[in-house]
């Protein structure tokens, strides 16, 4: 493991824990979902340059492109949800509450 | 020069971790907005200069801004700084629990240089140009299914903020 992997394995690790930990704001969640498509884009970016091949250079910008549809969907649920309850507090989220 | 490399690839982490300390959003934007450009930074280091460009101009500039301003959404009368000692144990965890990871798991043992462009010597600088043009003559038909995907999306968000009991989720 060089430790070029090894930083955006871990950025994407932390980024992926501070998802799934309990937090007060949905965007937070959004943010750290943001943050390990950023990691995920500089490893599919640094793979063309190990392997030497061109015709993967494109695969991370098509991944962009769908990261971007996702945040603007997470973007539109967030306002939804800020619309629709006065703030985007996850504990506003209590349908499924026993 | 494999230093700043090296150092660029420590912030971007720091900018991950700076994210996932659960602080109040206002400060989270501040993380990924130094991961992005130290990301950024990582990649022209290495010579690809073209996806580098792409990541500023459509992440930085086009996604992170619209973030920053949805923050204005999630108003706190006392927003949590990294100077806050919750922001602190959340983030010393954090970290404590990827080190613990990687001592057991053996990573430590096994560091070496890497081969990237600049161990070997080689700058490729055509390589990222000319793997993104082919986006546009093999791979015409990937890059009509994206735009596709993208024109559906902006339905979707149309969808979901429709609002006054038309939309998706409205209570009013």
């Amino acid at each position: 493991m060089t430790s070029l992997h090894l930083s955006f394995y871990s950025a994407f690790t932390l980024s992926g824990l501070g998802l799934a930990f309990h937090r007060t704001h949905l965007i937070s969640a959004l943010l750290c979902l943001e943050s390990m498509m950023l990691s995920m884009y500089v490893a599919l970016a640094m793979w063309p340059i190990q392997t030497h091949t061109p015709s993967f250079n494109m695969i991370p910008i098509l991944m962009l492109a769908f990261s971007a549809c996702e945040a603007g969907t997470g973007l539109a649920l967030l306002v939804a949800s800020a619309r629709t309850h006065g703030s985007d507090h996850l504990h506003n989220f209590n349908l499924l509450q026993c | 020069m494999m230093n700043f490399v090296l150092f660029l690839s420590l912030c971007f982490v720091l900018g991950g971790l700076a994210v996932a300390s659960n602080p109040s959003p206002y400060y989270g934007v501040v993380g990924l907005v130094l991961a992005s450009i130290a990301g950024c930074g990582w990649l022209v280091s290495l010579g690809v200069s073209f996806v580098s460009l792409v990541l500023v101009m459509v992440y930085l500039g086009g996604m992170l801004v619209v973030f920053v301003y949805s923050v204005a959404l999630a108003a706190d009368p006392y927003p949590e700084s990294w100077g806050d000692w919750r922001v602190v144990v959340y983030g010393v965890g954090l970290g404590l629990v990827v080190v613990a990871g990687m001592v057991v798991l053996g990573l430590f043992d096994y560091m070496s240089e890497g081969n990237t462009v600049n161990s070997t010597g080689l700058m490729s600088v055509r390589v990222d140009f000319s793997g993104v043009a082919m986006f546009y003559s093999r791979g015409a038909g990937l890059f009509l299914v994206a735009g596709w995907g993208l024109l559906l999306t902006l339905f979707v968000v149309l969808e979901l903020v429709r609002g006054l009991s038309r939309g998706a989720i409205r209570a009013v």
